[in-house]
């Protein structure tokens, strides 16, 4: 491969080999750039030492049935899928073209290897000769094509269109109007040619702007590769590529699946039992073992769990929070004094102890997370109330001010962290009333209210987020953040493939953050799963997708 | 009594009128949300229209009003959007599993509060019924999910004796039973003892009973044949009128016990704005509450010489 190694991937050897990128991030930027996982662990291994994580472990259990509690939808449409309950279940049948694991690797699946054009703008993926579908064939390449077409097809609806559309995609005029007179807008294929199917076992993507992420997005839950034949419907007996096939399935109830005897993996059959939404069932079917495994644990739950003996809380960090925004066109927040004497008033490590019971990581009121490969470590920001109320009586309250927040009651941890650090803020002079709104009406009112406590979810890459919601202008900037120097860096940090560069621009985005920016941000949410101890090969990944053949359950 | 019946029946399909009408206007301003639940949170707007479109909700309401009647009357109660069934078949083993948790809870409660309500309302004032009293009106002040907590605590996580959940995931079992029928009869019992002891106790202070005891009978004979008949009367009303309660107040019960019956059925639907789930579990709540008032008026005339039909 080496001869068509993207130019960057030596640059990044060159920054492992003198330490001025990490380990990790080395993996997976050159994972994600086109060099095998092997190889890149041999090579990140020549330099540190360190070892690579054994493949399969052959001393595993085999046989038998690992029940997993978790809500069963319908499967019917898997390219509109849009929570992680369905691509659960239909992904022990069918894969993707690539997976990225729990360590943020992102490894080959039915796609082999792929190479990308150092403009980053032709990807190649090589489909993997050894993939299978149940029904005999190998998959190919015009698979891989069909099934991206189909997930770009306005009319089918799937949020793959929200990733891929500026690269893939341009907006049409349908020629229709709507009731209020506005012209109908639909999408279609930037370029004719834009999937191009080279030979059966090779696919190529021409991208209208470049983008180094796209590996990853095809590990997006509902890009799943259903057989062509079927046309985008998964049902009973539904061809696949996976080491399941579906034996029942019962919409709200269960669903289960057998292993095809000669396909990889441990258990005979992988049970779904659908418990409804409330987390107290599902924590009592854990304790009476009705279950094996929940597919994710409520954080009020966390100590019930904790005290069963026979099992074990699987746990990690994400970029899932929730943040104070003040919108920086309404008083007081127009000072930007105010804003940071809001965040030195702030104790994030109580807040996170208090509101999620530790279970996670303190963050530093920038919204760039540790588990981000751009991340750049500050100087810690620590809590500092003499300082917030000498900055509230430099910008002319000596008295503190009034404030009021606006949060939801759901999840719980939202609410009780308003009202920890409303706790907080009163020792600097800042009288916060707090006013909790139903969540239908709180998404009302979101992007308006002049202070609110909003959830963001885990993004990939640390500048996504900061572009969604703080960049001059954009749809969801709901504290109304402008600052052209801000809008600047971001620009450049877009634009920076090289990810020591790029972390050093976020770094100053960081500060600038800390600074003069918009948000109170207390902490960053691990997610976690509770499993019986009998179960093996359990690895929990930051999206909480399940990969049954990675499954064992020891004999009671 | 045919006069009454009829009635009835024409009050009931008035309810179900009102209440359909309602339901159908209630859920027109949601359908958009209801694509996007279909759809997810993430799907683009012209996908969530198109889903609309297809699946017939643009049709004027008017239309979709009549369609649905017409259905609903010929046993086609429509597709459910949250769980891609036809929502008779859904609910129907939901509601037969709703059925013998009712039934079980109504056998048990009703056993339960008679003779609790018999030994209270016969002595009136002693220590024993003072004591009955005391805990039916503790256990009928506890709500359900408080209970059910208790009961969990006690015996998922303390003693181990007992599953914690009821999804009978491998068929039907009586094991599961316990807890969710347990939580429903503390809740249920207090209540028709309070009942049966007034009851029982306005009966023993009649002039008959005196008159029976005075005549010599036995006392056992005097409660079992003057005084019991005479007393069952009212609770046996409450008791029937309960029947209702057991179909749509077991919400709570059911979903905590993740008790796969016609309450969390409503409740899941309710959440999502699965209109034609809830249409139809609205109606089937119409039907069983006017049905036990119904039993009830009759039985109210047969146990009671001084009403009858003329």
């Amino acid at each position: 491969m080496s001869d068509t190694e993207h130019k960057l991937i030596g640059t990044l050897k060159q920054q492992l080999a003198e330490k001025t990128i990490g380990r990790r991030d080395f993996l997976r930027f050159a994972t994600l750039l086109g060099l095998g996982a092997p190889a890149a662990y041999e090579f990140a291994n020549r330099i540190d030492g360190g070892i690579a994580p054994a493949a399969y472990a052959d001393d595993l259990p085999k046989g038998g049935i690992i029940r997993i509690a978790q809500r069963v939808p319908k499967l019917d449409n898997p390219h509109t899928f849009s929570w992680i309950y369905d691509s659960n279940c239909v992904r022990q049948v069918c894969g993707y073209l690539t997976r990225t694991g729990a360590d943020n690797i992102t490894r080959p699946d039915l796609a082999s290897s792929w190479e990308v054009s150092d403009d980053l703008k032709t990807w190649t993926f090589h489909m993997n000769p050894k993939a299978t579908w149940h029904k005999g064939g190998a998959f190919t390449a015009e698979h891989a094509a069909w099934n991206i077409k189909h997930c770009l097809d306005p009319a089918v609806g799937s949020s793959v269109i929200g990733l891929m559309k500026g690269y893939m995609l341009k907006d049409v005029d349908t020629g229709k109007l709507d009731d209020k007179g506005a012209k109908v807008m639909t999408t279609e294929l930037w370029d004719a040619n834009a999937i191009e199917v080279k030979d059966p076992s090779t696919l190529v993507l021409h991208l209208q702007e470049p983008q180094v992420a796209v590996p990853e997005h095809f590990f997006h839950y509902p890009f799943l590769m259903l057989d062509p034949a079927e046309n985008g419907v998964f049902a009973m007996g539904s061809n696949g590529t996976g080491s399941f096939e579906m034996t029942v399935l019962e919409v709200g109830r269960k669903c289960e699946f057998k292993r095809i005897a000669d396909r990889p993996g441990q258990v005979d059959e992988l049970h779904f039992v659908d418990l409804g939404d409330n987390p107290s069932a599902v924590a009592a079917a854990l304790a009476s073992k009705q279950v094996d495994g929940i597919f994710q644990g409520n954080i009020e739950q966390y100590d019930i769990y904790k005290g069963m003996a026979h099992t074990d809380i699987h746990s990690i960090v994400t970029a899932q929070t929730a943040v104070a925004r003040m919108r920086s066109d309404s008083k007081p927040f127009d000072n930007p004094a105010v804003r940071k004497a809001v965040r030195l008033a702030t104790d994030c490590e109580k807040t996170l102890q208090i509101a999620h019971k530790g279970v996670g990581s303190a963050a530093e009121h920038h919204h760039v997370a540790p588990v981000h490969p751009d991340y750049f470590k500050l100087p810690p920001m620590p809590r500092d109330v003499e300082g917030a109320k000498k900055l509230l009586a430099d910008a002319g309250f000596k008295d503190g001010i009034d404030i009021e927040i606006n949060c939801k009651p759901d999840p719980s941890w939202e609410q009780a962290a308003v009202e920890a650090m409303a706790e907080q803020w009163k020792e600097a002079g800042i009288r916060a009333k707090i006013n909790v709104l139903p969540s239908n009406k709180f998404w009302e009112v979101w992007e308006t209210v002049p202070f609110g406590f909003t959830e963001w979810t885990h993004r990939p890459l640390g500048f996504m987020v900061l572009a969604l919601a703080y960049r001059t202008g954009v749809p969801w900037n709901e504290s109304a953040y402008s600052n052209k120097e801000f809008d600047d860096l971001l620009t450049k940090a877009e634009g920076t493939v090289d990810v020591k560069a790029r972390s050093e621009i976020l770094g100053k985005l960081e500060k600038i953050m800390q600074e003069d920016g918009p948000i109170a941000q207390p902490l960053w949410r691990s997610v976690f799963a509770a499993y019986d101890k009998r179960v093996k090969g359990f690895n929990i990944h930051p999206t909480l997708y399940i990969f049954g053949e990675d499954l064992a359950i020891e004999k009671a | 009594m045919l006069a009454i019946a009829a009635r009835r029946l024409v009050s009931m399909l008035l309810i179900m009128f009102v209440i359909s009408v309602l339901l159908f206007l209630f859920f027109e301003g949601d359908k958009l949300n209801l694509a996007a639940r279909v759809l997810g949170p993430y799907s683009p707007m012209t996908g969530r229209l198109a889903w609309l479109e297809h699946n017939g909700y643009n049709r004027p309401l008017i239309t979709r009003y009549l369609a649905w009647i017409y259905g609903f009357m010929r046993g086609d109660w429509n597709q459910s959007a949250q769980f891609d069934a036809p929502v008779f078949d859904f609910l129907l083993p939901r509601l037969k599993n709703t059925a013998i948790l009712g039934a079980c809870v109504f056998v048990l409660t009703v056993a339960i509060s008679l003779v609790l309500g018999v030994f209270s309302g016969i002595a009136e004032a002693s220590k024993r019924d003072r004591a009955i009293t005391v805990i039916s009106v503790l256990t009928t002040s506890v709500p359900e999910f408080a209970s059910a907590t208790f009961l969990v605590a006690i015996f998922v996580y303390w003693l181990d004796w007992l599953p914690g959940s009821s999804s009978f995931n491998n068929g039907f079992s009586w094991r599961e039973m316990i807890l969710p029928v347990a939580t429903l009869v503390i809740y249920n019992f207090g209540y028709y003892t309070r009942m049966t002891r007034a009851s029982m106790a306005e009966v023993m202070n009649s002039q008959y009973i005196r008159t029976a005891v005075l005549k010599g009978l036995p006392y056992h004979q005097v409660i079992i044949r003057h005084a019991l008949r005479n007393a069952l009367i009212a609770p046996f009303t409450v008791m029937i009128l309960q029947l209702n309660y057991l179909l749509s107040g077991v919400v709570v019960t059911e979903v905590f016990f993740a008790y796969d019956g016609y309450g969390k059925a409503l409740y899941d639907a309710a959440m999502f704005g699965d209109v034609y789930l809830i249409l139809a579990g609205a109606m089937i709540a119409v039907v069983v509450a006017v049905v036990s008032q119904f039993i009830s008026d009759v039985g109210y005339t047969q146990l009671n010489p001084r009403i009858r039909f003329s």
